[in-house]
Parts: structure tokens; C-alpha cells; sequence
């Protein structure tokens, strides 16, 4: 039944996010050092000042059971406890106020990337050998290739320092106070295009070849032959038989890509100055912001969690073979 | 009619180009013409906040000097200046000293700047000691201890005398922000100096100071700060209406900012980037001297330490440290791990440090020789066993570990060369980087809280300084070994001379020590100082003149000492005769601008070929996947 089938996913799901939990503590505890260490060099700092910090964030407490029960207690709660390096802000508001940028850069990406690579794909697949094919494929093997940071830096010094036609860094014009939404949209948008065009072109070249292959495969299929027997037009066969059949394998790509957003967020944030979960993950990194970076992990990990499940969904969906 | 998947990818590549084309007016304007006239300003450093007391950065400390005045302020040529203070006599004994404080002097907010002001922010430091509560991040409580202060007190509304313990010159050399009582006593010491207290007092914007801008936003998100002039200000004002300063994790994005001109000012660049500023139009590159040096640290722990400790006595040995610096080409590291960009290190005061440098004589100053490394190991009774590896005086072959933090990654290539030279000395060198954190633990010795096992051999990272020196000599006090020493030495004549140099006012006879100290220094090696690293900053010159170097030969415009860089700005763009190029760079540095380029923003024009380039591609698009449309539906229609 299908709603057994969902209801079990759930339950995995559920699990899954349990674990990520506890094992988010353990490993961040297992890391060598401790943010108070930091102050060791100062020369001013005193004993007692470094006692009284690890006194203030419970790093005195034994890490097991004490300091799990209560990272489980607050996790669930919804408290992520506050960050060291941002002042005693709260993770939830810091982290929280980052997923914003980082959705709408990478949502806008995989959107344009999805419709452009897929259909890329179909067509190099179904006129294999064509020009677009030949051409496709080679243009899609160099992206898929190319690292995130390079293609950023590529677009950069093209549309930014050469053309001048973008911005090349942060979310907004600095200083500019906008008289209207639609002077702070249009702002917003001449700065979302290249680090957009970034992720959309990084992840055509995948999403591409990978359709491609799958409607290839697809098309030696039997019931395909059958199809063109029974005189049933190309884009027809195409529409109606192969490409939902080829759309199997590349859901679950763009399903693990999901949750992979912030991985790739690092480096297309970092080059473009964006204020999302990537460039935060390199500052709290940096200064050994535990709880942030906590955040941040649960943050991903659910993500990749739900982007699991929404592929399953979907699978169900297109092949009814999977529900049983 | 059924659409194909040709007509549909025309479609979407059509809808595609329209956003790309509605975009790209949009972006053409990175000046408004009537606008406020903003500085922007690019640092690779983070921000700590808005409460002074917090700050751990240069940029930090030029956040808060641009929001308050120091009681004493620097010019540009480094010499004490007014400040909140506009002059300062000190008595007969130099115990104490009186300020006056400038008359009708205001807050930005309105309120009275007073003497009340400095009793305050002195008073609120020496309660936090006698606390031994640590201020934030314990950076500025230490210009206050150091220089010994008793007590502070108002005799009327300008004046405010200071007593120290002994006669100092570190009183005038305080780096401590006066913060306006009003504002700042409704808080505990407790709310100021730790960020997780309840009801912690972050300073937010808009802050109220009476230095020449004031913060007004914040945004950690992106971010940034927006400072706005302040019109209480009492000293000259600077041209610009506002200053956005901007954290940038990309070196090169910061860079391609600032040759677009979306930036006015960049700081912190890496070399290749700098390098590549050169000759730009519009664009000055700035390379300072630091005020900080790089070095190589041997660990001189002087008795053996259970389960840690150096692998070998000789670390402790200042005959083996002197043998294996002559064995170090430090201008070949400037050259290759700096790409030429600072000078090969010789005193633990850098050369920026002038008034205080002493560079050592001829006669001892060692240079790169392999044989004199291999005469003067083996006269120090470090002899080689029959397959060449050097041995300790246990008979032990010498093998050094050598490591630096993962944040200073330029480090491994010093390792690299470091390891070849000493390797011909007959001494093996395992080289690898440790994450700083680890690292940091690693070099505790036995006497810290809670105690280390000092288990290295060497090391390499760096130290920055004050103007005044007192910071960069104290790590190398004996007193400081469990605190800031990482080198465990320990000489008795050196301690001696830092704690008079800490107490003597007069300039000569301070140096004539400071020379002693570097000379001991010099001679026993307790590390190497391996280079200065340049200060590579970089500032346009079409939107802003009047650019200053602080000090003029060897500093920076901006991030020195005090908001002076900021208030000397003139606005480049106001000159409405035909001949811009008045707009020259009054700094002392070599002005690559071409006079003709400076009126002419390339933007505009770049912008508006962008438009039509898109636009056309718009209508050439749109053509074709309509063309497309048209005929693959008639087809797919007759096929069916």
C-alpha cells in the first residue's frame, strides 16, 4: 500500500535524523582543541578569565552523559545553543538568517539547471550523433569537469571586470538604500545572475549527460521498438514511453544534489561574497564556532534527509514497481 | 498543437535571455550621482562587533577609532597627537599626568563630552583588573595594566588627572576608546566584558562617539558596517558622506571589486592579486611595512618533560640555534614564499617600528652559508657520524619536527626550503602542518593552566605589534613562560631591560635598551625571525583624493593607528573643470593612474553595450524558437 510506503519512509527518515543528531555531538566533541585555547595567546588573558569561560559554555561539564542529554534536550527543543564567535547570538537566528540567501541562489540554479539540462539531455539523447549532440556533450563534459570556484571566477572577470554588466559580490549594491521593492529587486537580481549562472552550468553538464545516457539505454528497449511498430510518431514515443523511463536515474541525482547545497554553496559563496549557509560554514570553521557549525550540519543533514525521502516520493510516483 | 522538445528548449532559452535582458539595466549603476558620497572599503578580516572591548582584529580596532577618540591620537607621522585630550603635562616625578579636555566638546548624540567621560572609561578598566575580570577579549585591559595606571580623576570638566605606579611612557600610548558615561555605566562590567552575559551590551548601532564617523548598521549577515559622519565631530571632516566596510572571503573577488569600482579602498590582498593591481587605471597599490614579523621558534624548554617536550637538547642550545640560523636564506623565503613582497627578518621589532629598530651590526649579522652552519655546529660539538647525520651531544642523530598552523598555509613552502638547507647540514626535518587549534595546544608548557607538554621541536607562525614595542618583547620574558612565551627562553638581563624600558619616558635612553635587548635577541636566537611581510593594500583614486600614507614612507592610508586616513579624504569627483586630472594622489607612493582616465567611469559604457548585447540576443532568440515553434508544430501536426 502506498501509504505503508510512505509511512515507513517517514519512520527512516525520523531514525535517520535521530542519529545524525547524536553523531553531530560526538564528532564535533572528538575535534582536536577548543575555542578557549584561542585566547591562550593573548598574553593578558588569565587563568582564572579562561576557567570562568569554559565555566560559561558548559565545556567543563563531563561530555557524556551531561553534555549529550542536554545537546539532545536543546536540539529538540529547537535550541542550537548561541555561537561563540558571533557574540552570544543565537545558532537558530544565525544559521536561519543565511538559508534564505543560500535557497533562493541554489533553488533558482538547480531550477534552471533542471529544465535546461534535461531537456539538453533528451534531445542530445534522442538525436544522438546530431550536431547539438556533438556539440551538447562536449560543452557538458567541460562544465560537469570544472570546479564551482573556477567557473565563478571565470564568469567573473567576463561579465563583471571586463563587460561590466554585474555586480561581482554580495546580495545588494552596498549603500544603496532602495526607494522601492522593485528598485531592491531588480538590484537582487543583477546580483543573483552570475553566481546563479554558476550553479546552473555546473549542474547542466551533469544533469545532461546523465540524460542523455538514460534515454540512450531507454531507447533500445524493447517496448520502444514496439512503439515505432505500432506507427506511433517520435515525439509521442519520446514524450509518452521513453522519457518518463528516463527520468528515473536522474531524479536521484538531482535528489542527492539537493542535499549537497550547501557543499557546493562553500565555494560559489565564497566567490561571489554571498551571504549564505557556504560562506557562514567557512567563517564559523575558521573561527571554531562549534555551535554554528553544528547548526549547519543538522541544517545539511536534514536537508540530504528530506531530499531522500522527496526522491523516493517521486520514484513512487513515476515507477509503480517501487511501491511494493 | 503539441510543442517538441526543440520548440520547448527554444522557449525556455527565450524566457531564459528576457530575465537576463530585464537584469541587465539594473546592474549598469555602481555610482548614484547625487547620492551620498560613499567610501567603500574591502578587508579579508572578520568584524568582532561594535563593543570595543571585544575586539581581536586590526580591523576591530579601526572600527572603534573611527567611532571614539583615544585620549592621545596618532598623526600621520606616528607622533601623539589630541585626541580626546588636546594636550597633556606630566610631574616633575612622572607619576602623574593631567590632561585637558577640549572645551564644548560633544558626543554625537548631543551630550557633553567631559572629563567625567575619561574618569569613566579608565575607572570601568581598573575596576575589570582589580576584578581580574577579563575585558572581552583581554586585548585593551593590558594597555591600562601596563602602563601601571593607579588611578584616574576629574579635577573639573577638562581636566583629568592620571597617576601611574612609575614614571611610563605606555600612559600616552594607552590604545583605549573613551565611551560616553551616559550611555555606557548603565551597564555591569559584566554586560560589557562577556558577550554571554545576560543582557550583554553589544554596543548596536547607532553608536554614539565622538570620533569622525559613527557606526549606524551593522549587518552580520552580510556582512558590513555603515558608519555616517558625524557632525559633532571636532576635528576636520573627511569628504565622505559614508563608509561601508565589507568582509570579503574571496582575495580575488575583493580584488576584481576594486578594479571595477565597486570598492574604493582594498585591504589585505594577497600578492599574485597584488601584483596584478599594477598599473591599473585609477588604481593605486600601497605595499606597508608590518608592524609584526614571521618566525621560526626553537623550543628552549630547558629540562626534559615526561611524554613530550623537543626531541633533542640541542633546541635549548643558543650555539646549535646560531649554527642552524646561518643555515636559513631568508631572502630567498621573501622572494619565494612572498613573492618579493616584504624584507628577510632580523630583530623581533620590525623595521616599521622605527623610533626602535635597531638593525644588528655587520660585523654579527649573519647571512646565508651552509659551511660557516656546518663549522659552527661541529665547534659546537654537534658532530656527523660516519653516514652523515648530524648528531646531539647524547649521540643521538638529530631529527626535527617541523610544523606551523594550517591558517598560514604560505608557512609549507618556508618548511620546504628550510628542510632542503638544513638537510645538507646533515639534519633531517619532518615538516608538516597541525590545525591551529591542535597546535596551539601543543606548544603549552608545564606551567600553563591546565599544564602542557611543550611537545614540539620548531615551529613557525607570527606576532603583530602596537606602536609601541612593549607587546612584541614581552612573549620573551621569563615571566611569561605558561603565558604568551612560546620560545621558553629565559635571560635574566633581558627581563632587566624590559622592565626598565617600561618605565623610562626618555626616548634615547629607552632605545639605548631596546638596542640591548635586540641585540641579546640577536645573539641567542630563541627564534628566527624569518620576514616582514608587506601590508598590501590598494585604493582607487576617481572617486576619493587626498590618500595618506600613515606613517607617510613605509604605512598605509587606512588600518594604521586612528580614524586620520578617513578625515584627509577629499572628494575626487567634485571637480567639475574639464582637466580631471587634478585628481592626482597626493600620497608619496607612485601613482599609476593615467590623468586622462580618471573622469571617464568605463561602467557606463560597458553597461549600456551589455544592454544592447542582450537585447539582441533577446530578439534573435525570440525569432528563432517562434520560427521553431511554428514549424516543428505544423510538422508534428501533419505527422500525427
Amino acid at each position: 500500500m502506498a501509504t505503508r510506503f510512505i509511512a515507513r519512509r517517514f519512520a527512516q527518515a525520523a531514525l535517520t535524523i535521530f542519529l545524525i543528531v547524536i553523531l553531530n555531538f560526538i564528532l564535533f566533541r572528538a575535534m582536536p582543541g577548543s575555542p578557549e585555547r584561542v585566547l591562550a595567546r593573548n598574553p593578558n588573558v588569565s587563568p582564572e578569565a579562561i576557567q570562568q569561560i569554559r565555566e560559561r559554555w558548559g565545556l567543563d561539564k563531563p561530555l557524556i552523559p551531561d553534555q549529550l542529554i542536554a545537546y539532545i534536550g536543546a536540539t529538540f527543543r529547537g535550541d542550537l545553543g548561541d555561537s561563540f564567535a558571533e557574540q552570544g547570538r543565537p545558532v537558530t537566528e544565525v544559521v536561519g538568517g543565511r538559508i534564505g540567501p543560500t535557497l533562493l541562489l541554489f533553488g533558482l540554479g538547480e531550477i534552471l539547471a533542471i529544465v535546461i539540462g534535461l531537456a539538453l539531455g533528451a534531445y542530445a539523447g534522442w538525436r544522438r550523433g546530431g550536431s547539438i549532440d556533438l556539440v551538447g556533450n562536449g560543452v557538458s563534459l567541460i562544465l560537469y569537469s570544472m570546479p564551482y570556484f573556477l567557473l565563478g571566477m571565470i564568469l567573473l572577470l567576463i561579465f563583471s571586470s571586463t563587460l561590466h554588466w554585474f555586480p561581482s559580490f554580495g546580495m545588494t549594491t552596498l549603500g544603496v538604500d532602495h526607494d522601492s521593492p522593485l528598485a531592491y529587486l531588480a538590484d537582487l537580481s543583477a546580483h543573483l545572475v552570475l553566481p546563479v549562472a554558476t550553479v546552473a552550468l555546473g549542474l547542466i553538464g551533469q544533469y545532461s549527460i546523465l540524460m542523455r545516457s538514460s534515454i540512450i539505454e531507454t531507447m533500445s528497449d524493447e517496448y520502444i521498438t514496439t512503439a515505432r511498430a505500432k506507427g506511433i510518431t517520435d515525439t509521442r514515443i519520446l514524450r509518452n514511453h521513453a522519457l518518463p523511463n528516463a527520468m528515473l536515474p536522474t531524479v536521484s541525482l538531482i535528489a542527492i544534489n539537493l542535499g549537497y547545497v550547501v557543499a557546493g554553496a562553500i565555494t560559489v559563496e565564497v566567490v561571489f561574497n554571498w551571504p549564505g549557509l557556504g560562506t557562514l560554514t567557512v567563517d564559523a570553521l575558521k573561527s571554531r564556532d562549534y555551535a554554528v557549525l553544528q547548526g549547519i550540519f543538522l541544517v545539511l543533514s536534514i536537508s540530504v534527509v528530506f531530499a531522500n525521502l522527496g526522491a523516493d516520493m517521486i520514484y513512487g510516483r513515476l515507477d509503480p514497481r517501487v511501491r511494493a | 498543437m503539441r510543442s517538441t522538445i526543440r520548440a520547448r528548449a527554444g522557449r525556455t532559452l527565450g524566457i531564459v535571455a528576457l530575465i537576463a535582458a530585464a537584469l541587465a539595466p539594473g546592474t549598469t549603476s555602481v555610482h548614484a550621482a547625487d547620492g551620498p558620497l560613499i567610501l567603500k572599503v574591502g578587508t579579508d578580516q572578520e568584524f568582532s562587533g561594535l563593543n570595543p572591548w571585544q575586539s581581536v582584529y586590526v580591523l576591530d580596532y579601526e572600527v572603534f577609532t573611527l567611532n571614539y577618540d583615544l585620549l592621545v591620537g596618532y598623526d600621520k607621522d606616528l607622533n601623539y597627537t589630541e585626541g580626546f585630550a588636546t594636550s597633556w603635562t606630566t610631574s616633575a616625578d612622572g607619576l602623574t599626568t593631567t590632561f585637558k579636555i577640549r572645551p564644548g566638546m560633544k558626543w554625537s548624540d548631543g551630550q557633553p563630552a567631559t572629563a567625567d567621560d575619561v574618569v569613566y572609561t579608565y575607572g570601568f578598566v581598573l575596576d575589570a583588573l582589580a576584578k581580574e575580570t577579563t575585558l572581552g577579549s583581554g586585548y585593551l585591559d593590558g594597555y591600562v595594566s601596563s602602563a601601571g595606571v593607579k588611578s584616574v580623576k576629574a579635577i573639573d570638566p577638562e581636566t583629568v588627572e592620571i597617576t601611574t605606579e612609575t614614571p611610563t611612557p605606555l600612559l600616552l600610548a594607552a590604545y583605549v576608546p573613551i565611551l560616553p558615561k551616559h550611555i555606557w555605566s548603565k551597564y555591569s562590567l559584566e554586560q560589557i566584558a562577556n558577550a554571554k552575559a545576560d543582557g550583554f551590551f553589544a554596543n548596536d548601532p547607532p553608536v554614539v562617539g565622538t570620533g569622525p564617523y559613527q557606526a549606524v548598521q551593522y549587518d552580520t549577515q552580510g556582512k558590513f558596517m555603515k558608519f555616517e559622519r558625524n557632525k559633532n565631530y571636532w576635528g576636520k571632516q573627511g569628504a565622505a558622506d559614508q563608509i561601508i566596510i565589507t568582509h570579503f572571503e574571496n582575495n580575488d573577488t575583493m580584488t576584481q571589486a576594486l578594479k571595477n569600482g565597486e570598492l574604493d579602498y582594498a585591504r589585505g590582498i594577497n600578492a599574485d592579486a597584488f601584483d596584478s593591481l599594477q598599473g591599473q587605471p585609477n588604481i593605486v597599490p600601497v605595499e606597508g611595512f608590518a608592524n609584526g614579523y614571521s618566525y621560526l621558534t626553537f623550543n628552549g624548554y630547558p629540562k626534559a618533560i615526561k611524554d613530550g617536550g623537543s626531541s633533542t637538547r640541542a633546541t635549548a642550545d643558543p650555539a646549535f640555534r646560531d649554527a642552524l640560523a646561518w643555515g636559513v636564506d631568508l631572502q630567498q623565503l621573501v622572494d619565494k614564499v612572498l613573492a618579493g613582497h616584504g624584507t628577510p627578518g632580523t630583530s623581533l621589532l620590525p623595521p616599521f617600528q622605527a623610533k626602535w629598530y635597531v638593525a644588528p651590526d655587520p660585523s654579527v649579522l649573519r647571512h646565508f652559508d651552509l659551511a660557516t652552519a656546518d663549522e659552527k655546529l661541529t665547534a659546537a660539538g654537534y658532530k656527523k657520524d660516519a653516514s652523515g647525520n648530524r648528531l646531539d651531544k647524547e649521540g643521538k642523530p638529530i631529527n626535527l619536527r617541523m610544523t606551523w598552523p594550517a591558517s598560514e598555509s604560505e608557512l609549507a613552502t618556508a618548511a620546504q626550503f628550510i628542510t632542503e638547507w638544513w638537510g645538507q647540514l646533515g639534519i633531517k626535518v619532518n615538516a608538516g602542518v597541525t590545525e591551529d587549534q591542535t597546535l596551539l595546544v601543543d606548544l603549552t608548557p608545564p606551567e600553563y593552566d591546565p599544564p602542557g607538554k611543550a611537545d614540539f621541536d620548531t615551529y613557525m607562525w607570527g606576532w603583530v605589534g602596537d606602536v609601541d614595542p612593549t607587546s612584541l618583547l614581552e612573549p620573551f620574558t621569563t615571566d611569561q613562560i605558561g603565558g604568551s612565551s612560546d620560545t621558553f627562553w629565559s635571560n635574566a638581563r633581558f627581563d632587566e631591560l624590559f622592565k626598565k624600558q617600561g618605565q623610562t619616558i626618555d626616548e634615547t635612553e629607552r632605545k639605548g635598551m631596546l638596542k640591548e635587548m635586540q641585540e641579546i635577541f640577536y645573539q641567542e636566537v630563541p627564534n628566527i625571525p624569518l620576514y616582514y611581510d608587506s601590508e598590501l593594500h590598494a585604493y582607487r583614486t576617481d572617486h576619493f583624493g587626498g590618500w595618506q600614507n600613515q606613517p607617510p614612507d613605509t604605512g598605509t592610508p587606512l588600518f594604521q593607528f586612528g580614524p586620520i586616513g578617513y578625515t584627509l579624504l577629499t572628494d575626487a569627483t567634485a571637480a567639475p573643470s574639464p582637466s580631471a586630472s587634478e585628481a592626482a594622489p597626493s600620497a608619496g607612493a607612485s601613482a599609476t593612474a593615467a590623468p586622462g582616465d580618471s573622469g571617464s567611469p568605463t561602467s557606463s559604457g560597458g553597461a549600456n553595450t551589455g544592454l544592447l548585447l542582450a537585447l539582441g540576443a533577446v530578439v534573435v532568440v525570440a525569432i528563432v524558437g517562434t520560427l521553431a515553434v511554428r514549424r516543428r508544430g505544423a510538422k508534428a501536426t501533419e505527422e500525427e
